[in-house]
């Protein structure tokens, strides 16, 4: 483990040769040993058990996740928001710092911008399972029909499925043609099946400047297109909400709420999955620590802007004269879902406090264990989000009934995970998941600016 | 005369740009500047410096790329539903203005991305077949190519030219 | 399609709704007088015999996931719950036919729309079953099909599917349902009267809740036609359907109404009126 030697500490050596960088990344694609094929069909497993649970749910029907009138919504729709929310970092890396021109980004986006891609595709799974009636799911498609339906566009479900297609198909774009010149590279130095997959994907990349002028201004301008895209996404996401009359949701402050715990949510998954990146592919050159540093206090801060929204709701709904909405928020405090409401803000709100301290950002270990656990307050959120309020909604005749998921909707939960993760694996062999001609330019620029600095 | 092409191989930009600015000042006749081109593994940082400005045409696409998704949005998804058996929902107007903004919005972001990428495609010659190219894989790793068009007379000064900045190596060949 | 729908669609664009004079022929609404309630559940039978709904048992009754679409719900005040025999209070609480429903906005599919006889739809083959509807409802007076009922739950044994009213249909799993005024009634009564070249009479049509009432606490009619049981039972509560408050609760200028709605302030302007129960201790 580097430890802090005199003076600053750099993001990246600007030593590091061109080649030594091809060599290392590729290096990560080479033909898999025994314990990521472990690994993997460790997912694979977990996915499996998510699968027969939608299988026996989707032959008995919805009753057996345990949902009920008037909890109608349960873990799926609280789980479908936590996979979206986790999606926001990887376009926050991506694009916004992008256009700050924050190059620390540069080693880490590639995996970042996969989680994004990933995430929406395991979010969209949960929009299946949670439907009534899976197999009639392309009646929220506009098609031309013979009975003149159109799909609801006023409903916010709706606006949903238009964002979230537009974002996970500009997702996938972003990190297709920001691959392309790192394809070219794979392409020079695979053979057999490897070189001829390359050879497709990179388009015939040769990196002239034609290709390199263009490059440049299509990726800025979807990175433009893409950061207010990701924040309608989640607020539009958050509108499911909002739009809603009922107590505990009808808060204008959601969408924004929604974005900063999405931001929040994929931070926390960034630091997870950096660690184990470095640790597995043995990136520590690229992969360093004072970048685990910035991602860290990046982390810190969106926490507080998270805690800052969440204290917002609570003080409005205290101060009002909204008497449900506030009956509702004493009983996310006190009734049956006490425990998960209180943990949810502890872990969301105090836990972060441990990346203040310069000695524990530098632990791999504790940081590790601290964004696993800010992960899980996220996902505590959306579900508190979601049920108490069908727990104590306006009418009192469906107030005292205690609403809790059943192994079924557990199980359907606890499979997506091994879907993202195979997900990931997948792409870790296959994509270089560290963008091999960004670290060159992150090197090249350094090296520029210290030999500017030495002169001057 | 032959047209013949030559790639010569550098360690960095620096050498690379020296013997351009030497190509230009050489003012070869019958060469085309626009038949001059780099091949980098990153991005040439002063290339408008060394091979004059060119044209990036992809802003036109993404223009017309918005407008289109913008209208295909509003027409045809938020507003067609006024055009068919249309129902009454929630004491709300048949065309509500929030969701069809809403729906505008995200599809004027879907036309631009869509149609930028292609724009991309189109204004970056990819798919490119590099056979009838001349590449190195030595491009994608660490070292800066300076590709010239010219008929052979040309190239032969060319020639010249790179080999007095410590060329790495040469490629020729014959365009058909 | 054509021309003239599309320019007919068009014209209606802007209009929002509930505005006085929008259903100028028929809007069928209820008048439930809660002093008359005596909490027999006969409407609650009636309705499952009328309308096909699964009796679930005992065990989903008590995981929540039964399929009333009227249910007596029983309140009492505060000091009574020492004996709860005595004192309960029944509401008889069915889908409220909003106006300006929270549910037909919030389907994906469309499933839920209104009706030009002020109805709220529900379109069984349309629903795909994403439950919004029932989220936003305030009342919860919507239902959903857990299980697959008649075929895999089989609430039906041998004879039983031959006492189910072929009028309607038996829903399937995963899809949303609720009260519908006994709609297929409606078409009924509708359809005879349009052979017959005349407007529906009041009384001709009732639903079965209000039919099999002892107590005729339930009143079903035509809220569009002057002279219906239902529309004088209205107009003397002096209560409007494009309200949001009525007069009852505006003050206490007006202390012998009665009628009311409930949830009015979420303005989702229902269509039933309930009417105050007499407490004793303010004879």
């Amino acid at each position: 483990m580097n430890t802090v030697t005199q003076g600053k500490e750099k993001d990246i050596r600007e030593d590091i040769a061109w080649a030594q960088i091809n060599r290392d990344v590729l290096a990560s694609l080479e033909q898999p040993r025994g314990t990521y094929w472990a690994l993997f069909t460790m997912a694979f497993c977990m996915f499996l058990i998510g699968v027969a649970c939608e299988a026996y749910q989707y032959d008995r029907g919805l009753g057996v996740s345990a949902m009920n009138n008037p909890d109608v919504w349960g873990l799926y729709i609280a789980t479908f928001i936590f996979w979206i929310g986790m999606s926001h970092s990887g376009t926050l890396l991506s694009a916004i710092l992008h256009i700050i021109h924050a190059d620390w980004r540069k080693p880490i986006y590639r995996f970042a911008e996969a989680m994004t891609t990933f995430s929406l595709m395991t979010a969209g799974l949960f929009v299946a399972v949670h439907l009534g009636r899976v197999w009639q799911i392309y009646y929220a498609l506009p098609y031309p029909n013979e009975r003149w339906t159109w799909p609801n566009f006023q409903s916010p479900l709706l606006w949903d499925a238009m964002a979230i297609f537009t974002y996970l198909s500009s997702s996938i774009l972003f990190l297709y043609v920001g691959a392309i010149p790192d394809f070219a590279i794979c392409r020079d130095n695979a053979t057999g099946w490897r070189k001829t997959f390359y050879e497709k994907l990179s388009l015939g990349w040769m990196g002239t400047d034609r290709q390199w002028r263009n490059f440049r201004v299509a990726y800025l301008v979807i990175a433009c297109f893409l950061i207010p895209l990701a924040v309608s996404v989640h607020s539009i996401v958050a509108s499911d909400f909002a739009m809603s009359q009922q107590p505990g949701w009808h808060i204008t402050s959601f969408p924004p709420y929604f974005v900063a715990g999405a931001l929040y949510s994929g931070c926390a998954a960034i630091i997870t999955l950096f660690i184990m990146l470095r640790y597995t592919f043995r990136f520590e050159e690229y992969m360093t620590m004072p970048i685990l540093d910035k991602t860290a206090r990046l982390t810190f801060a969106i926490a507080m802007v998270w805690t800052y929204l969440n204290l917002i709701e609570y003080s409005s709904v205290w101060y009002g004269s909204d008497a449900v909405a506030k009956e509702t928020l004493i009983q996310r405090a006190t009734g049956p879902y006490a425990f998960w409401w209180w943990s949810m803000n502890f872990l969301g709100s105090v836990v972060p406090f441990t990346l203040i301290f310069k000695k524990l950002r530098a632990n791999l270990t504790v940081m590790m264990i601290v964004s696993l656990l800010l992960n899980l307050g996220m996902w505590l959120e959306r579900w508190m989000i979601v049920t108490p309020t069908f727990s104590h909604g306006y009418y009192p005749w469906t107030w005292d009934h205690t609403f809790f998921p059943s192994w079924v909707q557990w199980g359907i939960v606890f499979g997506s995970f091994g879907w993202f993760g195979m997900l990931f694996m997948l792409f870790c062999k296959l994509v270089p998941s560290v963008s091999m001609y960004e670290v060159k330019e992150m090197v090249f620029h350094r090296k520029l600016a210290k030999i500017h600095v030495r002169e001057a | 005369m032959t047209v013949k092409r030559i790639l010569g191989l550098f360690n960095d930009f620096d050498q690379a740009s020296a013997a351009l600015r030497d190509l230009r000042e050489a003012n070869l006749p019958y060469l085309n500047w626009d038949d001059v081109t780099i091949k980098s593994p990153i991005e040439h940082p002063d290339v408008e410096s060394v091979l004059g400005v060119r044209s990036i045409p992809i802003r036109k696409y993404t223009l017309v790329g918005a407008l289109l998704g913008g209208s295909l949005g509003f027409l045809g998804l938020a507003t067609s539903q006024g055009n068919f058996f249309s129902q009454l929902k929630g004491g709300k107007p048949i065309i509500p203005l929030p969701p069809d903004f809403v729906l505008t919005y995200e599809m004027l972001i879907l036309g631009g991305v869509y149609i930028t990428v292609l724009g991309f495609l189109i204004c970056a010659g990819l798919p490119h077949r590099i056979k009838s190219d001349l590449y190195d894989v030595a491009v994608s790793e660490d070292q800066v190519g300076v590709m010239v068009k010219a008929n052979a007379h040309c190239i032969a000064e060319v020639r010249k030219i790179f080999e007095g900045h410590k060329v790495l190596s040469m490629q020729e060949e014959v365009v058909q | 399609m054509s021309l003239e729908q599309t320019i007919n669609d068009w014209s209606k664009i802007r209009q929002r709704h509930p505005l006085p004079g929008s259903h100028p022929d028929l809007k069928w609404a209820m008048a439930i007088d809660l002093d008359a309630c005596t909490g027999c559940n006969a409407c609650v039978v009636a309705c499952y015999a009328e309308n096909n709904l699964p009796v679930v048992g005992k065990e989903k009754f008590a995981a929540g996931q039964a399929m009333h679409w009227i249910r007596i719900e029983r309140y009492w005040n505060e000091g009574d719950e020492a004996s709860p025999q005595q004192g309960a209070q029944f509401l008889p609480m069915l889908c409220q036919q909003c106006e300006a429903a929270p549910c037909e906005t919030v389907c994906p599919v469309g499933a839920t729309n209104h009706t030009p006889d002020g109805l709220n739809s529900q379109v069984y083959n349309r629903c795909i079953g994403s439950r919004y509807c029932s989220a936003n409802c305030p009342y919860k007076v919507r239902y959903f099909n857990w299980y697959n009922y008649p075929e895999q739950e089989k609430v039906w044994p041998e004879p039983l599917p031959m006492q189910l009213n072929p009028d309607l249909t038996v829903r399937t799993k995963g899809v949303m349902e609720k009260c519908t005024f006994c709609v297929q009634r409606l078409t009924d009564a509708r359809n005879a009267a349009r052979t017959e070249g005349r407007p529906i009479r009041d009384g001709e049509v009732t639903t079965a809740c209000a039919q099999a009432c002892p107590t005729s606490a339930i009143t079903f009619g035509n809220l569009s036609d002057p002279h219906s049981a239902v529309a004088q039972k209205w107009r003397l509560q002096r209560v409007e359907l494009e309200k949001d408050r009525q007069l009852k609760d505006i003050d206490g200028s007006h202390p012998g109404l009665r009628g009311y709605r409930i949830l009015e302030d979420l303005r989702p302007y229902p269509s039933i009126m309930y009417l105050e129960r007499v407490r004793d201790n303010q004879a």
